[in-house]
């Protein structure tokens, strides 16, 4: 029977510390491997910043639910806020060179995201904005 | 080419558009969403098997209420659900008067067509009434929430109420809300939404799974400035009733001293506060960690 893991936190940089806290504990409690418990953790970080920065601009903050769901193969990770939604579009890869060169430069947060996720998707419905990140497991 | 994401300039509809549902929709497809004005446009007998499962039969067992009949022991549950209107309100009242509400709950469809929870009222009936809703001259106080009846309001805290309430609650507030889950089930929704009007409250709520839309950081910044060292807990001065020095520990103290307008001095106000629940989901949200009511 599938379990989830749910910690709901207001919508602040303070947040992040204990996201991270309650992955680590979280994955070491399913011995999911401590690597991919670093990429969630660092994927987590930039998702739940975007919507900190953004997600809840002027308003006061509402919450964010971080939420694991383990399957024997997989663990997927809902971030759901209530604020202000986003929308998907297509653009570029951000310019790394740029990033090097210490020029100002946007995108490469949710760009590791995809780097580092097996499926990411995004959708708003009536239980908030969902970002959903998929790691796999198992070797391809 | 990788997809980004941006803000949405505007709010996005999650259920169709009260106008596009239909009986002959919702006979046709089970995941299809229900307004509450959809509800309404049924017959009376059809409504009501809707809203039937809103109210728990243990609560109506406390009052001598048969479930089905939704009348007994002189009581009788009311449901007003007009054609053409987005709201439903159900009520037990005091037969001897129709404005002593014992139990209330009310629904209602919002402007991007989710479901708000307008009121949730579990009065104790045999429980002391305190005129907090009429002020001095006989004026509606909204709860309090536009005037004052202090002399009363000092009455019902010290009779260990919460701001807001009449007479003391009696319970049921797990169960209603179960059924509530049970109910936007039945109508293929999947969240509700509430403004607390209270401390006390948004604290309820949080404890019956509920997260937040607005105000989740207020709430944090309460607890932080109730601390020692904090704003709130030095202006526990006792310069009025409601600012008594230990109202810090407590839920319904906090809760009277910010119904007293203690917040002024963080520049706040209780207002726009919003909050959701994702139905089957409990947020497991605790501004107040180890809380005592």
């Amino acid at each position: 029977m599938r379990e989830n893991f749910i910690l709901t936190r207001a919508a602040e940089l303070d947040a992040l510390g204990a996201f991270r806290a309650f992955i680590a504990k979280t994955c070491k409690q399913l011995g999911i491997p401590q690597q991919v418990a670093f990429e969630l953790q660092l994927a987590c970080d930039e998702a739940a910043t975007n919507v900190i920065q953004h997600g809840y601009a002027g308003m006061n903050p509402g919450s964010i639910m971080l939420e694991l769901c383990p399957t024997p193969n997989s663990i997927t990770m809902i971030l759901t806020d209530f604020g202000h939604p986003f929308e998907p579009v297509e653009t570029d890869v951000p310019d790394a060179q740029a990033l090097l060169q210490d020029q100002p430069t946007t995108g490469f947060g949710l760009y590791f995201i995809y780097s580092t996720m097996d499926d990411v998707n995004y959708y708003t419905d009536e239980q908030g904005n969902h970002l959903v990140l998929v790691k796999n497991l198992t070797k391809d | 080419m990788f997809r980004a994401l941006r803000l949405r300039p505007e709010p996005v509809v999650t259920a169709p558009a009260l106008q596009a549902l239909s009986i002959e929709q919702w006979l046709g497809d089970a995941q299809y969403p229900l307004t509450i004005r959809t509800i309404n446009s049924l017959a009376y007998d059809a409504k009501q098997r809707f809203y039937r499962t809103l109210v728990p039969p243990p609560l109506l067992g406390r009052f001598g209420i048969n479930p089905v009949l939704w009348r007994g022991n002189g009581y009788r549950v009311e449901l007003f659900a007009e054609a053409d209107s987005s709201r439903v309100n159900i009520s037990i009242n005091n037969p001897e008067d129709e404005n002593d509400a014992y139990f209330v709950l009310e629904l209602q469809d919002n402007a991007t067509n989710g479901i708000d929870l307008n009121l949730i009222v579990l009065n104790d009936p045999f429980a002391e009434k305190f005129n907090i809703e009429f002020d001095a001259e006989g004026k509606r106080t909204h709860w309090g929430t536009v005037t004052r009846n202090v002399v009363e309001e000092e009455r019902a805290m010290r009779a260990g109420l919460a701001p807001a309430q009449v007479r003391a609650g009696m319970g049921f507030s797990r169960q209603v809300l179960e059924q509530l889950d049970v109910f936007l089930a039945l109508c293929a929704r999947q969240a509700v939404s509430l403004e607390p009007l209270t401390y006390v409250s948004a604290w309820i709520f949080e404890k019956r799974g509920f997260a937040y839309v607005r105000g989740h950081k207020l709430m944090d910044d309460i607890h932080h400035e109730f601390q020692p060292g904090g704003k709130l807990r030095a202006a526990l001065d006792g310069s009025t009733p409601f600012r008594q020095p230990d109202a810090w520990k407590t839920v319904r103290g906090r809760a009277w001293a910010i119904h007293d307008g203690i917040l002024d001095v963080i520049d706040e106000r209780w207002r726009d506060l919003r909050m959701v629940k994702v139905v089957g989901k409990h947020a497991g949200v605790e501004s107040f960690p180890g809380a005592i009511y």
